[in-house]
């Protein structure tokens, strides 16, 4: 009799038991339903080992504007892969990333670039918008988000046969002629090398802008002065934009790296020269005028005067790692095992001073430490 | 002396001077109304999307239902109150109620885009409990059955031991007549459950009628919105009740060339100040509780008409009311009456119309041409209906026969016979 | 053996009875109070370049009049604000503050679909119901024409068939109902080509909107309007400056039929205050025809 008893309390534990989790089966748990394996993984099976687990396409991290050249970029990119319901799109990629310079460059549009590889834009934005993952807008949806927001900047409009080449054309890579791209085939962008403003300011109405110094030179990328100078800055068919610039706004560019109150350092009653390095009243040598000049002037924008002693730099020169005939001098056998600092005090080695063990009699001119060389 | 007063069919013709103006309207009326079931209301209403209602819904409805109040304020003192001195005007206060809301639901169905569906919320699948229009609807309908019922009395008293209908109909005579006597006892009977109902089912939908607007909150002016809508509504209904009456009568016997029973009209008026002050003070009350004095201020239309309809409607009426002298002059009474039947049209145009601003309007609405005719042939209708009511059955009850008539005899009712 | 059968009786009625709770909050899920399950849409002005499509896709799906293929692409339409029409269940606004010469922002206006709808509350014949969902959709049997869904409702939407003498229809969006119903998105939703409309549970939208919110704070003014006003809407917006300026009026949170459901079932309670006045007025009649009675009995004794 007992054991009937457990016997029926044990089903009546198990029916109560298993009837709140059918029903909770048959309404899945509501709260986290967003959030699928594939958010976060992209393979099927991850592992703790190989988790393949996602990059967060976040606009930071981008290593495709330091890991890749314009010049490397495809020209045009068929774009079809939803051509069942639409017509294809040849898409004139060179015109578009070398305008992308004025912009954000680069990641305008490719927004995730992991090291390494260029992740194409089907990767991660599937056909169909994800009902689970609301967040990411589906392959149509991330094209004209991309392709929209400037097209529509300058001609007002978002037909869709600008972009999309009706169905009947077969058209392909192969037929490589952009120009035909319902002319929209940008013409090239000519950068000039150096631009004269003639200003109404009396005691220099010359002022001389260099182009390729700042972008050679200087190291500065467009966007750095072209701030959102995207498509609609220039075309904007139904209202063009008034590019006069107030005084203030002329200046506003410039004073971010050169002193407003130095006139004369961009006015002039002629052309200035181009930069030399001579004028900062240090000529640079042979070796440093190979330099980058961010590699002595790390700060891109304000641009100052230097320590010149030469180990604010070349600090970690010594007697053994300093190859002396670089500078047009091999040091015999006698000197060659003395510090720098010997012949060189106070670091100033522009200067050699011999007194240290020599008669004031010898100078490095009538004796010298070793033997000339002859530069290549 | 209510002994003396037996109510009796008028002795005049129907063709009055009046009367043919009034056809003339309601002929025009007609027409439009014609007009308008034909080619639709965008053809014949200045009806707009942004404007949805207009006058039809205003004044033929929510106006309609109002002066309909008569009625049943008159019934609750004379039958419910028992103040018997008040009798004789509760024939003439049911006609108009009973006409006014028959007219109603007419103009309501002009105002309907699918007027032929107006039975539908009687089926009881239809039934919309969070509906305040349903309520309304539902006590509309059962209050004019109601109105009929109350009525027949008057039919059954005149056709009664006299039905001869003419031709093949006749031999029908003795059927109808002994329906009419069936009736006549069961109703005698009945009919004050059937009073008693009236009067709460008035009370339901007047207020009800106020409370339709309270669902547009972000679209009324704030001078009128106001969760109490349907105390306002009720309390007005119950003051034009008996102004409305007063109207009538002195309308009548102005018509007829009786003379007016000035001391039932005076001793009846005096409880139409008391309704007016209290309306007044809730209305003061909730403006202050909704900090909306300030509205009054503002030079618009919308504080225009709420001045407009507090001092004509409500102000000047009271103070005259108050007067125990001016109650008992007929200019006076009348003047009181008429202008608190304007306030009550006013103030259901001012709530159905003037404070509804939709939140995007491009226009104003002004009501069309056919609009007016509709609504103007409605009221001539009415009044020529009723005017044909009382000619023909024993509605008005009449102390002297001629206006001019010096001494009052009490025997001049057998003159007045038709 | 019996008594042990009645134990066993006992125990399950017990283990029922515990049953019960959970499954009939199972069981009796319906529809009206199930917002967060409802559908709905989010339009992210943001995104939104004004193209129209989904005005036509509207317009095919719907079978409205039919237009000109010029017609949906004329941006000249902008110039002014427009709402749904009898032709058009949805129109696309250029907010108020852009100026002609900008691009604009713009936002595209439809039903709301209320979580507790006006016009539902209001309508006569409940021709409009709220239901599965969350669709607010309309019978065109019922309904008698009486035009109080467009006094009740706040964004001034039913359009109506003026011009219709016969049969004049309240014309809205339907939500797409019977394309939702097979598991697909509204028309205007698949059609949008940037994705500007999300299709999705009411639930996860207000989610995805927040994310969004927080994400972008510079590019989105900071509140999701419908998630809250008045009861909340199935349809909710993000934009990047208040919502006054794409046509959405401001509304506070409470329900819009609040206020007339309580009068009218204050008034109504049971039938109760309708039988109180009846039976009140009732005794008072009864009374005074009684003294009356009396008086005049006295009267004649006397």
């Amino acid at each position: 009799m007992m054991r009937r008893f457990i016997r029926h309390s044990l089903y009546i534990l198990i029916v109560s038991l298993l009837v709140p989790m059918s029903v909770g089966f048959a309404n899945p748990p509501i709260h986290n339903s967003d959030l699928t394996c594939n958010v976060c993984h992209n393979c099927d099976n991850p592992t703790k080992e190989s988790p393949c687990t996602r990059m967060c396409p976040t606009r930071e991290n981008m290593h495709i504007t330091s890991e890749h050249l314009l010049s490397e970029a495809p020209d045009t990119i068929m774009l079809n892969y939803i051509e069942k319901e639409s017509a294809s799109v040849r898409f004139d990629h060179k015109s578009h990333a070398s305008m992308s310079q004025m912009n954000m460059s680069c990641k305008t549009c490719h927004h995730y670039s992991p090291k390494d590889r260029i992740p194409p834009c089907h990767e991660c934005h599937a056909r169909e918008s994800d009902p689970i993952n609301l967040k990411k807008p589906s392959l149509k949806g991330a094209f004209h988000r991309q392709c929209l927001g400037c097209h529509r900047e300058w001609s007002h409009d978002t037909k869709c046969v600008v972009c999309h080449i009706s169905c009947d054309d077969n058209l392909s890579l192969d037929n490589t002629d952009v120009s035909d791209i319902v002319g929209i085939s940008h013409p090239v962008i000519h950068v000039p090398t150096s631009k004269i403003y003639h200003t109404p300011y009396e005691p220099g109405p010359i002022v001389t802008f260099y182009h390729d110094e700042h972008v050679d030179l200087f190291g500065f990328q467009c966007v750095d002065c072209h701030v959102e100078e995207n498509c609609g800055y220039c075309h904007d068919l139904t209202h063009p934009k008034n590019l006069v610039k107030t005084e203030e706004e002329k200046h506003e560019m410039c004073v971010q790296c050169h002193q407003i109150n130095n006139c004369g350092h961009c006015h002039d009653t002629k052309r200035k020269p181009a930069f030399s390095h001579a004028s900062t009243g240090w000529p640079l040598n042979q070796y440093h005028d190979k330099l980058d000049c961010r590699a002595c002037h790390p700060t891109r924008k304000k641009i100052g005067r230097l320590d010149r002693h030469c180990n604010s730099c070349h600090g970690g020169w010594n007697q053994q790692n300093f190859r002396h005939a670089i500078t047009g001098l091999i040091l015999d056998e006698n000197h060659i095992e003395w510090e720098c600092t010997d012949c060189h005090p106070d670091n100033q080695y522009n200067k050699q001073d011999c007194s240290g063990c020599h008669d004031d009699d010898i100078t490095p001119e009538n004796h010298i430490p070793g033997k000339h060389v002859v530069q290549h | 002396m209510s002994n003396h007063e037996v109510p009796t069919p008028i002795n005049a013709k129907f063709f009055s001077k009046g009367a043919i103006i009034l056809s003339f309207l309601t002929l025009i009326g007609a027409l439009g109304y014609i007009y308008r079931l034909i080619y639709g209301l965008d053809t014949t209403t200045n009806l707009s999307n942004q404007y949805p209602w207009g006058i039809w819904i205003a004044i033929d409805v929510a106006t309609g239902v109002a002066l309909a109040a008569g009625g049943f304020t008159t019934a609750a003192l004379a039958d419910i109150f028992h103040r018997n001195k008040y009798h004789s005007l509760t024939r003439p206060a049911l006609l108009t109620a009973m006409l006014g809301y028959t007219f109603v639901v007419v103009g309501l169905l002009a105002d309907l885009g699918k007027y032929y569906n107006v039975w539908h919320p009687m089926l009881p699948s239809m039934w919309q409990g969070n509906s305040v229009l349903f309520e309304v609807g539902i006590c509309v309908m059962i209050y004019l059955t109601i109105l009929y019922v109350e009525f027949f009395p008057i039919v059954i008293e005149r056709f009664m031991g006299h039905v001869n209908l003419p031709g093949l109909l006749s031999k029908y005579n003795s059927l109808i007549e002994s329906f009419l006597k069936i009736s006549n006892r069961t109703l005698y009977r009945v009919l004050s459950l059937f009073i008693i109902a009236g009067v709460v089912l008035s009370c339901l939908h007047q207020s009800s009628l106020g409370t339709l607007m309270v669902i547009a909150p972000y679209k009324m002016h704030p001078l009128w919105y106001t969760p109490i809508l349907p105390l306002l509504f009720l309390l007005s209904a119950l003051s034009v009740g008996f102004p409305m009456v007063i109207f009538e009568s002195i309308l009548s016997s102005w018509s007829f060339k009786i003379k007016p029973e000035i001391k039932t009209l005076a001793s009846i008026a005096k409880y139409t100040p008391i309704l007016l002050f209290c309306y007044l003070s809730i209305k003061v009350a909730d403006l202050a509780i909704r900090n909306a004095f300030g509205y009054i201020g503002e030079t618009s239309i919308e504080s225009f008409c709420f001045i407009l309809e507090m001092v004509i409607g409500v102000i000047i009426p009271m103070v005259i009311l108050f007067q125990r002298d001016k109650r008992h002059s007929i200019k006076y009474l009348f003047l009181s009456a008429l202008c608190i039947i304007f306030g009550i049209l006013l103030n259901r145009i001012n709530v159905f119309l003037v404070a509804y601003t939709p939140p995007y309007s491009t226009g104003y609405y002004f009501p069309s041409f056919v609009e007016i005719a509709v609504t103007a042939g409605l009221i001539s209708g009415l009044i020529l209906v009723y005017r044909f009511m009382v000619i023909h059955l024993p509605v008005i009850s009449i102390q002297r026969v001629k206006y001019n008539a010096v001494t009052d005899t009490p025997k001049s009712e057998s003159t007045v016979k038709a | 053996m019996d008594k042990d059968r009645r134990k066993f009786l006992k125990l399950s009625t017990v283990a029922t009875a515990s049953l019960i709770p959970s499954v009939t909050s199972a069981s009796t899920e319906h529809c009206e109070d199930d917002f967060d399950n409802a559908f709905g849409v989010l339009v992210d002005t943001t995104v939104c370049v004004g193209c129209r499509n989904c005005e036509l896709a509207c317009n095919q799906q719907n079978e409205l009049p039919e237009q000109p293929e010029e017609h949906f692409s004329d941006k000249s339409v902008f110039n002014s604000m427009r709402k749904p029409s009898v032709e058009a269940y949805t129109v696309v606004n250029r907010s108020i503050d852009s100026q002609p010469s900008e691009l604009g922002s713009f936002s595209k206006i439809q039903c709301m679909h209320c979580n507790h709808p006006a016009c539902v509350s209001a309508c006569i014949v409940g021709a409009l119901t709220k239901c599965t969902h969350g669709v607010v959709s309309w019978d065109a049997w019922k309904c008698i024409g009486c035009r109080y869904c467009m006094i009740a409702c706040p964004f001034q939407i039913p359009a109506y068939e003026f011009k219709e003498p016969l049969k004049p229809r309240v014309m809205k969006c339907t939500f797409c109902y019977d394309r939702i119903h097979d598991n697909k998105k509204p028309a205007c939703v698949e059609s949008c080509p940037v994705e500007a409309l999300t299709f999705g549970k009411r639930r996860d939208l207000i989610k995805l909107a927040h994310s969004r919110i927080e994400t972008s704070p510079d590019k989105y003014y900071d509140h999701v309007y419908g998630e809250k006003e008045i009861g909340g809407t199935s349809w909710m917006y993000l934009a990047s400056k208040e919502f006054i300026n794409y046509d959405l009026p401001k509304l506070g949170e409470e329900q819009i039929p609040q206020m007339t459901e309580i009068i009218q079932h204050g008034i109504f309670k049971s039938f109760l205050p309708p039988l109180a006045l009846y039976g009140f007025l009732g005794l008072v009649m009864h009374s005074i025809r009684q003294n009356k009675k009396k008086e005049t009995e006295n009267d004649e004794q006397s």
